[in-house]
């Protein structure tokens, strides 16, 4: 049983905060990035850090939605410090030369539509939807792409920040699969016409073929990185196995749909999935410039590397 | 004719020769049987508290231990305890005493000088009926106005020989055997009266928040209550903390002086429009010579706000009507959307309090101000540190969190009958009837009491209200001579079952945090209905809610 004290959740957060002034910046190590490492390592580091920005919004979202007060904070909580991630992956990304100045790295075009559909429709979106897709998202992207940055990156300060940062995902994690299972608690016909309903929502299908281009664009990425894909797809079924544990996450219709996507994902035989897909990825490449959306929300720059302000 | 005056007319006026006459005989008849048990008493009051004190303060060792006496002990110098004194004095009872612990009157508006602070309700309403000023300079006047104001009364009524300052009330208890309260200060002073009011204030005490390593920061740490007017902002980099009615006033002043300010925000509250204006000259003039005028204006300005508790109190369609009128004022005042969103309040308008302001948007939009709606982690040695990992670092943080409302306790040690404590008994959420008597705590009268709060007019108008019962109430201590005047616990208890229901219909209980609310989601603070409501059932003191023992007799 996932089910966790959600104020008891909401104290252990505030007492685990941490600040990127917490953390030498400047401590050796940074040499240990192999010259080979480097032009793959950058490209892959801006994509994560996109990815917890674009995970922050996401909570931000998820905190108008919430049911009652205490889940209201844990998410806006979570927000912060899906933020603080972006700001520690950045500082990560200044430390070894992978930023041009002070800018931000330019997100990819399938990040792009995935911001901009956050920025229009998620704050009108159910939170069945989101307290769905954010542990899928924490789980495959963020989770599983640190794991493997570890497996690859010797440098101590990367170490040492991504202990701190895993040790947030663990509490993302749990209070994710404690909602999937607090929605699966209803009545399972309303939830099945609800999700109908709202998988009609044209908004959300937008959304959709923001996403699921977004999964297989990180999964070249990690293969590009010398990684074994296998790694991803392994932390992708932990989403089916945790969310599954229990009935009434079982009962979660939107459990059911994001794993069974989950489970098309990794299955590289699924033609008729990942041809279509793949197809979209590489299709977003040719959007041209001007067709993509011009204007940058204002919360995308909110992103600093820079530990005091 | 209006409600309003109709009820000035039948309280606050002043008191009809016939009237007068029978005080005075009450003054004579009375006084000399009071005076004599007080000689009496004297003696053994002052054993008694030259030991308790001794055993209780050391601080005040070496001062003397005089008990003086009063017919009413006034707590506290600010709007409430001077008009108390003013409508005491009007109904012809004029042995009363205000104790202060600063060394100023006016309460609140003595301490609320930061800049640019000013009153939410206009002038107009915002002063009391039977001491009416026709000289405000504005339709929303600035807390030096309102302060002066407040000392013009203090003048006009000859009342600054009644003021005793620096007497810090520390403990308040109830002598049923003689009819008498004891109030001892922290300066050692005892004073002993047949009645008190309790007009301390419910915003007289600053409160910090609950923020890890609030002491640690080591720049300059200013509270928007106690403002230090000799610091320079003037370039410097400056944080307000707290987006509530004080920062709304605060941080359009700061924005123009400070280098870089920063705003911290944890809930956005609603903003409404601010229609202020500066009263022409003829205007004022028209007032003074009429008379009327200035009534009529009071009027209309009383019964638009009556309107407004169908806004904010109730939930109705002119609640949503003023939710949309201030996200009009939001996003014709804001261009950037993300901006909007952070400042759009997620809880129905009216729960907390709704705030009035034409600049405070316009200057979070200045190149020099940030508003931060990160939480705050905790506060280090060189600033604030926010969720999102960053420290920002200050030469000076605002506090702009408002005040310890007292909901449940007292600000000092109350003893009634058989020695119980009101702390104790409000521990779960300040109880009164009508907000003015609590039973168990004989002659003593709340201003500002449980449940006394507007959430759309102005508090002035409950406060005449009140004071006008209160005089009713030691009226009847005075003139009949009573050593008991409680109200029946099964009255309150019915009076406050009555307004739990009606509250829990209201905004204010409608899901969202405030200082109206006790941790437990008890509402100890406002009234539910409108002011006429209130107004209407202060007018009428029922003797029979009273339990009544005269000074010679039994029960």
């Amino acid at each position: 049983m996932a089910n966790i004290d959600l104020d008891k959740m909401l104290a252990k957060v505030k007492s685990s905060q941490w600040a990127l002034a917490d953390i030498d910046w400047d401590a050796p190590g940074a040499d240990l990035i192999t010259a080979e490492q480097w032009p793959k390592l950058k490209a892959f580091m801006a994509d994560l850090m996109w990815i917890e920005h674009v995970g922050a919004r996401g909570f931000a979202a998820m905190a108008k939605k919430a049911p009652d007060d205490t889940l209201k904070q844990i998410y806006t909580y979570f927000h912060a410090e899906e933020q603080r991630h972006a700001n520690a992956e950045m500082a990560l990304m200044k430390r070894w030369g992978m930023l041009d100045g002070d800018e931000l790295p330019e997100p990819n075009k399938n990040l792009k539509l995935v911001i901009q559909w956050l920025d229009k429709y998620s704050d009108d979106m159910p939170l069945e939807v989101l307290g769905s897709v954010i542990p899928m998202l924490e789980i495959a992207l963020d989770g599983a792409l640190c794991t493997f940055l570890l497996d690859t990156v010797d440098d101590p300060v990367c170490h040492q920040a991504f202990a701190r940062i895993n040790d947030d995902e663990s509490r993302h994690l749990g209070v994710g699969f404690h909602v999937l299972e607090m929605q699966g608690r209803g009545d399972l016909y309303i939830k099945a016409l609800k999700t109908v309903a709202t998988v009609l929502d044209p908004r959300l299908i937008l959304g959709i073929a923001s996403y699921v281009p977004l999964l297989n664009r990180m999964r070249d990425n990690v293969v590009a990185m010398g990684l074994s894909e296998e790694k991803l797809y392994a932390c992708m079924k932990k989403f089916e196995r945790i969310g599954g544990r229990t009935a009434q996450g079982r009962r979660n219709p939107w459990y059911q749909i994001i794993s069974r996507h989950g489970r098309m994902v990794v299955n590289r035989d699924n033609r008729t999935y990942h041809a279509p897909v793949d197809l979209m990825v590489r299709l977003t490449d040719y959007i041209p410039e001007r067709l993509m959306p011009s204007r940058v929300p204002t919360w995308v720059k909110g992103i600093s590397y820079r530990p005091t302000a | 004719m209006s409600n309003e005056n109709q009820q000035n007319q039948d309280t606050t006026a002043p008191a009809p020769a016939a009237k007068k006459k029978k005080v005075a005989t009450r003054k004579t008849a009375a006084r000399p049987a009071a005076k004599k048990a007080a000689v009496k008493r004297k003696t053994t009051a002052r054993k008694k508290a030259t030991a308790a004190k001794s055993s209780r303060r050391s601080t005040a060792q070496s001062k003397r231990n005089v008990v003086k006496e009063a017919s009413v002990v006034i707590v506290g110098a600010g709007f409430a305890g001077l008009g108390m004194a003013i409508r005491l004095r009007q109904a012809g009872v004029d042995d009363f005493v205000l104790l202060e612990r600063a060394e100023k009157v006016g309460g609140t508006w003595r301490d609320n000088t930061y800049p640019g602070a000013a009153c939410d309700i206009p002038s107009h309403l915002y002063s009391y009926s039977f001491a009416p000023n026709p000289h405000w300079s504005r339709h929303f006047s600035g807390s030096d106005e309102i302060l002066g104001y407040i000392e013009h009364l203090v003048k006009q009524y000859g009342l600054r020989d009644k003021i005793h300052f620096q007497q810090d009330v520390t403990d308040a208890r109830f002598d049923e055997t003689k009819g008498q309260w004891r109030v001892d200060t922290r300066q050692g002073d005892v004073w002993q009266g047949r009645a008190v009011v309790m007009a301390q204030g419910p915003l007289s005490n600053a409160s910090f928040p609950d923020i890890e390593g609030l002491s640690d920061f080591k720049g300059k740490r200013l509270h928007s209550a106690r403002w230090d007017h000799d610091y320079d902002f003037s370039g410097k980099r400056v944080a307000v903390i707290g987006t509530g009615a004080s920062a709304v006033q605060i941080v359009p002043e700061l924005a123009k002086t400070a280098g870089i300010l920063k705003v911290f925000q944890r809930t956005p509250a609603w903003v409404i429009p601010r229609p202020d204006y500066a009263t022409p000259d003829w205007n004022k003039a028209l007032f003074e010579k009429l008379p009327l005028t200035r009534k009529a204006m009071r009027q209309a300005l009383y019964w638009t706000h009556e309107t407004m508790a169908l806004a904010v109190i109730w939930n109705s369609p002119l609640t949503r009507l003023a939710e949309r009128l201030s996200l009009i004022h939001l996003r014709s005042q804001v261009k950037d959307d993300w901006m909007r969103r952070q400042l759009t309040p997620d809880f129905r308008i009216g729960c907390k309090r709704v705030l009035l302001s034409n600049d405070y948007y316009p200057a979070l939009q200045r190149d020099n101000v940030d508003l931060i709606t990160w939480p705050i982690a905790r506060i280090a040695e060189n600033g604030v540190r926010t969720c999102d990992g960053i420290e920002h670092q200050f030469d000076c943080i605002v506090f702009a969190t408002g005040f310890d409302v007292p909901k449940s306790g007292t600000p000092f040690p109350i003893r009634g009958l058989n020695g119980r404590e009101l702390g104790e008994e409000w521990s779960g959420g300040a109880r009164a009837y009508k907000s003015v008597s609590v039973a168990g705590y004989p002659n003593l009268f709340f201003t500002f009491g449980p449940n006394s709060g507007p959430g759309h007019n102005s508090a002035l108008v409950y406060m005449e209200a009140q004071l006008d019962y209160a005089v009713a109430g030691i009226r009847r201590i005075l003139d009949h001579d009573l050593k008991i005047l409680d109200v029946r616990e099964s009255v309150q208890q019915r009076h406050n079952r009555h307004l739990q229901k009606r509250l829990a219909r209201t905004n204010w209980n409608s899901g969202c945090k405030s200082w109206y609310l006790t941790e437990d989601g008890y509402n100890a603070t406002m009234y539910p209905g409108f002011a006429s409501q209130y107004r209407r059932q202060m007018a009428r003191f029922v003797d029979q809610h009273y339990r009544r023992v005269p000074q010679t007799g039994n029960a």
